[in-house]
This record gives structure tokens, sequence and C-alpha cells, in this order.
């Protein structure tokens, strides 16, 4: 029996990627590393992401209508496989904590310094339950209304900051380190391009999954650009400052100033982040409540979503110390923590379909 | 503080178990409890100002150390 009875077209998805893809990145940068080279350090990250996307679209298109849990069954037979995919349930769910945690940071420092963190993760957590409680195709509709309308602000933002725009500042191209650059180019592949893994639980939902593949490269190139943009215009407003500051994109937002009438742009920026954050945490929030109710042969996901969510909230609250060691680990820890779970599980999953001939059309059949 | 969160624990499992025990669905109500549990204990924890491990922080030193980073 499928838990998810939903089906998105394959449109859909593309925009559901874009929008995860944007996720937090929209307000902190991918490739800081690099210093005012992120934008190139974004590029080589996009086409490190569009490689692993290959990897585990590939194991998709060899199971079709199958989750990453249903796979690791087949693959690795039902303990092992259960426990492989236990470890990836636990990546989504930490992932979603670290999303969460990194969206009250900046809304406890830039926007709401007086409200405490919890009232605003449990106001968020409450509304992505309710999205994941209705199901995966939701989730998709919110996205091709939330998405377009977080890329038009992204583009005016641009425009409006053209008389800002100092080239001088993206100058001398390819200035830092190559081995610093590759770095950089890793940290920006592993997130944002890379944790698209994700939807290796919800690539089993499209309705024609043969282009599930393409739709997932098409979405992955689509907000790969608006990254690119926003990188380098940053770099190209604030110059050394894009490189030291952990929001960039709302700093040169506050920059905005036309004719004294239009001013507080940044505010957008806020709403942007809450828009693609909400979309970010409600597809890692589905992929953790759909997995664990697969392990457990559940008839239902939904009764664990309210428990799950609280869990993610406290995960949240206590991740990191404090901002420091939450930006120390986005920039050392977690782009080798990643591999295991962006490359290793997907990777080895597909050799091992190849050579045990997995799915098989006798007996052992999917 | 401990009475807010008692009270918002309370509510999640007078949603959520009386359909559970109606439709005889065990094994989600085990799940669910135990999940349910876990987040009261830990939410509790916290209330009385408890410190809870920093996991990404104790994932960050363990790789950082491991790597030479």
């Amino acid at each position: 029996m499928s838990l998810e009875k939903g089906k998105i077209s394959n449109f859909q998805l593309s925009v559901l990627i874009v929008g995860f893809t944007l996720g937090s990145s929209v307000i902190i940068s991918p490739g800081q590393g690099a210093g005012h080279d992120a934008w190139i350090a974004v590029a080589v990250g996009l086409i490190e992401g569009l490689f692993i996307a290959w990897i585990f679209t590939a194991v998709v298109k060899q199971f079709k209508d199958k989750t990453i849990i249903e796979i690791n069954s087949l693959v690795y037979g039902k303990f092992l496989g259960k426990c492989i995919s236990v470890l990836f349930i636990w990546y989504l769910f930490h992932l979603g904590a670290l999303v969460l945690n990194s969206y009250i940071r900046f809304f406890k420092l830039e926007i709401y310094p007086a409200t405490p963190k919890t009232v605003g993760l449990l106001l968020l957590m409450l509304v992505c339950a309710s999205t994941v409680g209705r199901g995966i195709e939701v989730l998709a509709r919110c996205s091709i209304i939330l998405v377009p309308l977080t890329t038009l602000v992204a583009i005016s933002d641009t425009f409006l900051l053209i008389p800002h725009i100092d080239l001088n500042n993206l100058m001398p191209i390819l200035d830092v380190p190559i081995g610093k650059l590759l770095l950089a180019s890793h940290g920006a592949a592993s997130f944002p391009f890379a944790e698209t893994v994700a939807f290796l639980m919800v690539l089993a939902f499209v309705d024609k999954p043969e282009k599930g593949p393409s739709a997932v490269s098409r979405g992955l190139l689509m907000a790969g650009f608006i990254l690119i943009m926003v990188v380098a215009r940053n770099a190209a407003v604030l110059g050394q400052m894009a490189a030291i500051t952990n929001y960039s994109t709302y700093l040169a937002a506050q920059v905005i100033d036309i004719g004294d009438i239009l001013t507080r742009v940044e505010s957008l920026v806020a709403i942007n982040l809450i828009a693609m954050g909400f979309i970010k945490i409600s597809v890692l929030f589905y992929g953790t409540v759909l997995g664990l109710a697969q392990v457990f042969n559940f008839r239902s996901y939904r009764p664990i979503i309210l428990p799950v969510g609280i869990l993610m909230v406290i995960l949240a609250l206590t991740n990191t110390e404090n901002t420091f060691d939450m930006i120390d680990f986005a920039n050392k820890g977690y782009p080798i923590y990643a591999i295991s779970f962006q490359i290793g599980i997907p990777l080895i999953t597909l050799v091992i379909a190849k050579l045990r001939k997995l799915p098989q059309t006798g007996g052992d059949k999917v | 503080m401990i009475a807010l969160v008692l009270m918002g624990f309370g509510i999640v499992a007078l949603i959520q178990i009386p359909g559970l025990v109606r439709k005889q669905w065990w094994r989600e109500l085990i799940c669910f409890a135990f999940l349910w549990f876990m987040g009261l204990i830990l939410s509790v924890m916290i209330a009385i100002g408890i410190k809870l491990p920093p996991i990404s922080t104790i994932i960050n030193k363990s790789i950082t150390g491991m790597f030479g980073i």
C-alpha cells in the first residue's frame, strides 16, 4: 500500500527543486570561502551538484516508482536496508533542523530580536506540519506560487542595485588559490545543490518518472543561475564585506534607496527566506516522516508528523552552541559529513543494484 | 514554562491518540507514543534549563579532529 496517493508533474518537480535549492541560500550565500570569486565557486559547485543529481536520479530511473527506503530494502536486504534507510532519514531530519536553525538565527539577529526563538520555530513548524499532512501535491502547488515570486524579487533587487554595482569589486577574477576555490566549490555543491538528494523521497511520485532526471537538472540549473546572479551581485555591491558578512543578500538589499521613496527592500528578502525556507523544511520534513513510516510499515505517515516536528524544533534549538559554531560546521565539517549521504548512499546503491541486476523481472519483481 | 510545555504535549496527544485507538493502529500508536515521550522529556529538560549536547558541534569537532582541518 502506497503511503502517498498524490502525483506531481515534472514541471512542479522542477519548481519544487528551485525552491528547495534557493531555500536558505537566498540569505546565506554559498561559496563564501572564495571571497569575491564566490560566483565562480557557485558555478563550479553547480556542475558538481548536477553530477551528484545524475547519480541519484539514476537510482530512481532504475527503480521507477520506489522511494530510497523501498530501494534500500530491495538492494541490501531487509535488515541492512532498513539500517541504511534510518541513516538517510537522520540526514533529512538533521538537515531540516539545520535549516530551521539558520532561519531562526537570522530572524533573531535581524528582524525580531525580542521574540523568543521557540515561538518563531513553532509557528513555522506548524505551517510545515499542516502542509506535509496534506501531501506532496499541496507542497508542489505552494511552490508554484512562491518560487516565481521569490525569483521576481531576486531579479528586481538586482535591477534596483545596478547603480550601486562596482565591477571592480569582482576583479581580479580567479584571484584565490585553486585549492581554496575548489574547497569553496565543494562547499557550494554540498550546500545547497547536492542537498536535493532529499528528492529521493519525492521522485517516486512524479507522474512521468522517465522524465524525472531532466526535471531535476532543469530545476538545479534554474536555481544555479539565480544563485550565481545573487552571489555575483552581492560581491559587486558590497565588495570585501560580502565575504565576511553572514547575510550578504540582506545587507545588499539594505543599500537600495530610490529617491528616498523605495527603501527598506530588505524586508522582501526576509519574506523570501520564509517562503523558500518553508519549502525546504517541508520537503525535508516530508522525507523524514514518509521514510520513518516506510521503515516501520505504517499505514499512514500522518500520526507521526507532530512528534517528529517537535523533535526537529528541539534539535534546531540545541544544534549548535552559537552562530560561530554553526558557520564553522557549515564551512568545515558539513561538506565532509554530507558526502556520505549525498554521494555515498546513492552511488553504492546504484553500483550494487547494477551488479545484482536489480530490479529483476522474476521473483524479486518490484 | 513547564505548564505550557505539558499543555502543548497534552493537546498533541488529544489530537492523535483517540483516532489511532479507534482505528486500532497499534504499531503507529507505539511509535507515536515513543516519539511524543522523547519530545516531552527533552522539552521539559530545556524548559528547566538543562543544556542538551549540541549535536552539530559534536559532529563538527569529530570530523575536523579526524581530518585535521
